[in-house]
């Protein structure tokens, strides 16, 4: 038996990926678990809702978004260029970390998660989040607002997402020039 | 001057000339009340059950209520060609509600859309379909909304353009327009295609949003139910040729409006308020009577999916179509469009890819689709929009890959009927 298939390139945490092929149809968290060694990405509900398993699509604009990986085809990346929870923090060249992101950071000073299922998810949304403040900086007064706003669609089951939103909140608080008046 | 301009004209001369005379009429005879006794009502409990029921057929709650607003106590903004008119509070409450109208007041609301004070009403209240009720009927919804809690919730001012906001020209409107009867879509005689024929387009209104509506918002009752597009979603053809073209039968009609979700069929947009507010809540027989109405005494026969021309499959399959629903939509729908049982819709025979028109599936793939609850406890997850991925072209092509593959339709989507959407 032999599937159809699909070519696919991608550049992922700024190392182009491929071609490989891909089976048609194949998810694209199939594609990072099974053919790319990247199992950093979690599946949690498989349709879309949970967004586990999301990555950040970098668009050739500068903006960058996040895209489900559980719905979405490999297809759908090919030519694109994303980033997966292993490509957040920084590392030497020999590929060892040397140190979290800020977002990761906080998530660990604040006791964000427990299980920690969702928390590649939450990474990446808040990533995403801090990239685009850095571009359009919110008025202090809006922040507990537009926290809430970017990660309303990641779900939690352990924590009750306060230490979460907390965390966020703080890295954007503490970081200059992600908010209007005043740091 | 077209054909089409000369009519308007017409049209608008003779509202205006009706406006001028009902005017006179009106200061005569249609002298209306304000303030007055607060009316109590002691109606026995089976009464305010039966106008429950009847309240809930007639889907009363679904424009008198805003969002997140208490039920009845109005507040929901409907956009018109003409501008928005809110629909008004009708608990019995005495400053804001109907507190002081009684009985014969309620019955002149719904017969003649005129108000207690006097002023017309306009047909977003449907007083054009449920002028066929009962008094019986009106006077059982009036003794079930004036036990209702009252609510202390202020009216919002209709503001539609000049001359729609000259009220007395309804007047006009109604001489040329208002008809004691609405027309049959289907034939029939039985017992059960009468009662659904009142529920259907009375009680129900169905054709207030599936009848298309001419130059000055009246109902063309030449061709009840053929479907209209009143809003972003179009509501479809329900005659019973075009529900049959599409696949319904009366057993997957009856779980339709019980359920909300019927194999491939999916209630969304206001359609699915319908099912969660009114039909879900009819007995079994008036579902049944109901369906009866719709598809005629004589059942037509449900059109199957016809079988798509292998060459043209085999260009869909090939094209950047199937490349896109491989992206981006299989990973919920499946790749045979199968979709999630109790998860996602198919696509499959789905009502909405069998129309000819595409615009709901356009809308559904641009927009989304929301999270919903259905009854006995179902629910379908968000479906996200794709807007902001798809290309119109790419759009365009998507659509005509799921027309051609699982709808039985045409590729004949444009990038241009995409772009007319966004």
């Amino acid at each position: 038996m032999s599937l159809p298939t699909r070519k696919l390139t991608v550049t992922i945490n700024g190392q182009r990926r491929g071609p490989i092929d891909v089976p048609e149809g194949m998810m694209m968290i199939d594609v990072l678990h099974e053919m790319l060694d990247l199992t950093g990405s979690r599946l949690g509900c498989g349709v879309g809702i949970c967004h586990a398993c999301v990555v950040i699509w970098d668009r050739d604009d500068q903006t960058s978004e996040e895209v489900q990986t559980c719905i979405t085809g490999a297809d759908f990346f090919d030519g694109k260029r994303i980033r997966t929870i292993e490509g957040i923090a920084r590392t030497n060249d020999g590929g060892e970390i040397t140190a979290l992101s800020p977002v990761q950071q906080a998530f660990l000073d604040k006791f964000s998660f427990q299980c920690g299922y969702c928390t590649p998810g939450f990474v990446n949304a808040a990533t995403v989040l801090i990239e685009r403040l850095k571009r359009a900086p919110v008025p202090r007064a809006e922040v507990e607002a537009t926290v809430a706003a970017a990660l309303e669609n990641h779900i939690c089951r352990c924590t009750g997402y306060v230490r979460y939103y907390q965390a966020v909140r703080d890295v954007i608080l503490t970081t200059p020039g992600l908010t209007r008046d005043g740091a | 001057m077209t054909f089409r301009r000369l009519v308007q004209l017409a049209a608008v001369a003779a509202v205006l000339v009706a406006v001028a005379l009902s005017t006179f009429i009106a200061l005569r005879l249609l002298g209306g009340k304000t303030g007055g006794a607060v009316q109590v009502v002691n109606a026995p409990a089976e009464l305010v059950a039966r106008g429950k029921y009847l309240a809930e057929a007639a889907d009363c709650a679904a424009c008198h209520s805003a969002p997140g607003g208490a039920p009845y106590a109005g507040g929901l903004a409907m956009q018109s060609g003409f501008g928005t008119i809110y629909a008004t509070n009708i608990t019995p409450d005495p400053d804001n509600g109907i507190g002081r109208w009684n009985a014969d007041d309620f019955w002149r609301a719904l017969h003649d859309g005129i108000r207690r004070d006097g002023q017309q009403l306009y047909p977003a209240m449907p007083y054009t379909s449920y002028r066929g009720m009962t008094r019986a009927d009106a006077d059982a919804i009036y003794a079930y909304v004036m036990q209702l809690r009252p609510m202390k919730v202020a009216n919002l001012r209709t503001q539609l353009d000049f001359p729609y906001d000259i009220r007395l020209g309804m007047i006009g409107w109604n001489l040329l327009f208002l008809t004691d009867s609405v027309p049959a879509a289907s034939t029939g005689s039985s017992a059960a295609w009468q009662r659904g024929r009142y529920l259907a387009n009375v009680l129900g209104h169905c054709g207030e949003c599936h009848t298309p509506r001419g130059m000055l918002g009246q109902m063309e009752l030449s061709e009840p139910l053929t479907g209209f597009a009143l809003g972003r979603v179009a509501a479809p053809d329900i005659t019973p040729a075009g529900l049959a073209s599409r696949g319904w039968t009366a057993a997957s009609l009856r779980t339709y409006f019980g359920r909300g979700i019927a194999g491939p069929a999916s209630a969304f947009s206001d359609m699915h308020q319908v099912i969660m507010l009114s039909t879900r809540n009819l007995t079994a027989e008036d579902n049944d009577a109901l369906v009866t109405f719709l598809l005629g005494d004589k059942l037509p026969l449900p059109a199957p999916l016809p079988p798509a021309d292998p060459a043209v499959l085999e260009a869909a399959a090939r094209g950047a179509g199937r490349g896109d629903y491989v992206a981006l939509c299989a990973g919920c729908h499946g790749l045979e469009g199968g979709g999630v049982p109790n998860t996602v819709v198919a696509l499959r025979n789905n009502s909405t890819l069998r129309l000819a028109d595409p615009r709901n599936l356009l809308v559904a793939m641009l927009d989304g689709i929301r999270a919903e609850n259905f009854p006995h406890r179902a629910s379908l997850q968000a479906m996200p929009g794709f807007a902001d991925k798809l290309s119109d072209q790419q759009a365009a092509g998507l659509a005509n890959y799921l027309r051609v593959v699982w709808g039985g339709q045409k590729p004949d989507v444009t990038a241009a009927a995409v772009r007319a959407l966004r």
